[in-house]
């Protein structure tokens, strides 16, 4: 047991293994066996539908609990043996608020510093320090429940970064926030990437997912892909042809006499994965029996490729459709803007 | 780690306490209501005299405010488990063991508190307060509500329903207030109460403070304050070891997991 693991975090070790972990809750298998590595200074994702094992694993990295089978470290420390070492290195902001909304925001990140250890001075400065970084400084001596909702989330950040954790795991930390505080809050992020600390986030809006390194699709316990974004999408080759026709079943047993394959189950769309799909779009046009009411031509997305790899869709009907005109972040890269 | 770990859970609860100070003035109804409704009623035909009676039943009322006070406190334990913030005390590295004992401090200090509120209507009750039965008096206080704390603790770890435990705490706390002796001599009790009086803390708490204002003692003083210190360690004891276990559900087994291979 205190073999290898207690080698010291240095470059070499990954900030995150997980190796075979398996997590069951009685009957249910939340987890059916995740391998994965997180490479220091990493910005990585995890993308997957509701249920799919996220806050599972989260909860296992961050030593809420103990995985059923296997085992995982966090930068180098194991998650069960060497429980305290993990806490102290990590931060973690949790799917759902953890801040006493009855107190100040000041007290709350006061109160996790005297958690962590800190004198009552130095945890004071700590906070105040935070709170003006994070641009909280006014609002902090408000009981945190009359916060606004991106001040609340973005006071779970802070909470998070009381200690100056060298990875930090934010599990939908933007869940429900506008566009506008959401880029502000990756904005702090990415800024703490820059400067080394390593992220491993789950999101589910898939612009956010796109700044990630690395993105790990889970479905049902499993990691289905693993991979850049651009090589996630690359999978799929080509482009994505989204068709909207009065009879779409009809439009679909057309396509799939022609060998066209579309795809199972894309909502109330047709949807076409194509190599050519802007040299094939107007042939379709000319030639489908029905009439179509909308065509569209684009990049593949992480919801795409989650559909192909699984059969379903990624998120759930919930999902911001407005978003893409908040010029997400690496959106307009790519083929996508092919003439 | 420890005793900053206690430290940050008593600063976490008082500040929440804080915030509902007006608490420590609701808290008086209760004592009140026992001290001059129900004495002055029940002192007004007994053969011990109305004024004899509340003198009696203050140490008594006393630890009543004590030992709701405290278990209130311990409410929190439960609330908190439904509520996030103390999943972020949960990942941090303070020791399961300093949550119980903050846990346990913090009732201790706020029934402290209320029992302070309580004190000054020693007087109105004909219990004139002179320095060394005030400073014998505190000693009391302080003991009693660090074992009613631990005992609120001790039995609210195990609960994580908001509405079971406060059921449950009634179902305990009540009988063991009446069998402790605040509201009637234990001397001439029946035998049966009597023994179930010598089970009790609370008695021993109720039996020390009034030796203190009346210098009549039904327990010897030295028994109550063993008795008293050995419950607090063997409640603490308890309290420490449910936050323990608590610490993660399948923690065997999976300690074993082998990186080498
Ligand atoms: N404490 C628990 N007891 C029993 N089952 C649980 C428990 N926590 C989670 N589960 C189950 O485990 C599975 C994975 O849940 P988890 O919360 O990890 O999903 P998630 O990916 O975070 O989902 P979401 O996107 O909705 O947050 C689900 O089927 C869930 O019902
Ligand atoms: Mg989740």
């Amino acid at each position: 047991m205190p073999s290898a693991s207690a080698t010291p975090a240095s470059a070499a070790t990954p900030a995150v293994e997980v190796r075979g972990v398996v997590k069951r809750y009685g009957a249910v298998e939340a987890l059916r066996g995740i391998d994965l590595t997180v490479n220091t200074g990493e910005m990585f994702a995890l993308l997957g539908p509701n249920g799919a094992g996220k806050t599972t694993l989260f909860s296992i990295l961050a030593t809420l609990r103990a995985p059923t089978e296997g085992g995982a470290r966090v930068l180098g420390h194991d998650v069960v043996a060497e429980r305290d070492a993990v806490r102290r290195a990590m931060g973690i902001v949790f799917q759902e608020p953890a801040i006493e909304q009855r107190l100040s925001g000041r007290d709350n990140l006061l109160l996790m510093g005297l958690l962590y250890g800190l004198p009552t001075a130095a945890a004071r400065r700590r906070a105040d320090e935070i709170l003006g970084q994070l641009g909280l400084a006014e609002a902090a001596d408000r009981p945190a429940k009359t916060l606004s909702g991106g001040q609340r989330r973005k006071l779970e950040l802070a909470r998070a970064l009381v200690t100056d954790p060298k990875i930090l795991f934010l599990d939908e930390a933007t869940l429900g926030l506008d566009v506008d505080a959401r880029r502000g809050f990756w904005g702090h992020v990415r800024g703490l990437a820059a400067a080394g600390c390593t992220v491993f986030f789950t999101t589910h809006y898939m612009e956010e997912a796109e700044v990630a390194d690395r993105i790990a699709l889970i479905d049902q316990g499993r990691i289905v892909a693993l991979d850049t974004p651009r090589a996630l999408k690359a999978r799929l080759g080509g482009g994505v042809i989204r068709l909207k026709t009065d009879d779409d079943t009809r439009a679909r047993a057309w396509l799939v006499e022609k060998n066209f394959t579309p795809e199972a189950e894309a909502g109330a769309e047709l949807m076409l994965l194509h190599a050519d799909p802007a040299a094939v779009l107007p042939e379709l046009l000319r030639h489908l029996p029905v009439k179509v009411l909308r065509a569209e031509v684009k990049e593949p997305s992480l919801e795409d490729v989650f559909l192909k790899l699984t059969g379903r869709k990624l998120a759930g009907d919930e999902a911001p459709a407005a978003l893409g005109a908040g010029g997400a972040p690496g959106g307009g890269r790519g083929k996508g803007g092919r003439p | 780690m420890m005793l900053r770990g206690i430290w940050a859970i008593v600063v976490l609860d008082m500040k929440r306490f804080w915030l509902e100070k007006a608490r420590l003035v609701a808290g008086l109804a209760q004592p009140l209501l026992y001290l001059f409704v129900l004495g002055k009623g029940i002192g007004a035909s007994s053969q011990m005299g109305g004024a004899d009676y509340q003198r009696f039943i203050f140490p008594g009322v006393l630890a009543l405010s004590l030992l709701f006070t405290a278990t209130f406190g311990a409410i929190t334990i439960v609330f908190d488990r439904q509520v996030g913030f103390f999943k972020a005390v949960l990942v941090s590295p303070v020791p399961r063991a300093a949550i119980a004992l903050g846990k346990i401090s913090s009732g201790a200090l706020q029934a402290a508190l209320q029992g302070l509120v309580v004190l000054p209507f020693a007087p109105l009750a004909g219990l004139p307060l002179g320095l060394g039965e005030t400073i014998a008096l505190f000693g009391g206080i302080a003991l009693a509500s660090v074992t009613f704390s631990a005992l609120g603790v001790a039995v609210a770890a195990r609960f994580t329903s908001t509405t079971v435990f406060p059921i449950v705490s009634n179902a305990v706390l009540l009988p063991m207030f009446f069998l402790s002796g605040a509201l009637y001599p234990l001397s001439g009790a029946p035998r049966w109460m009597q023994i179930a009086a010598h089970l009790d803390p609370v008695a021993y708490a109720v039996d020390l403070m009034r030796g203190a204002l009346l210098d009549k003692f039904f327990f010897s003083p030295w028994l109550s304050l063993g008795v008293l210190a050995a419950v607090i360690a063997l409640l603490t004891w308890l309290a420490v070891l449910v936050f323990r276990r608590g610490e993660d559900d399948s923690s065997l087994g999976a300690t074993q997991f082998n990186w080498r291979r």
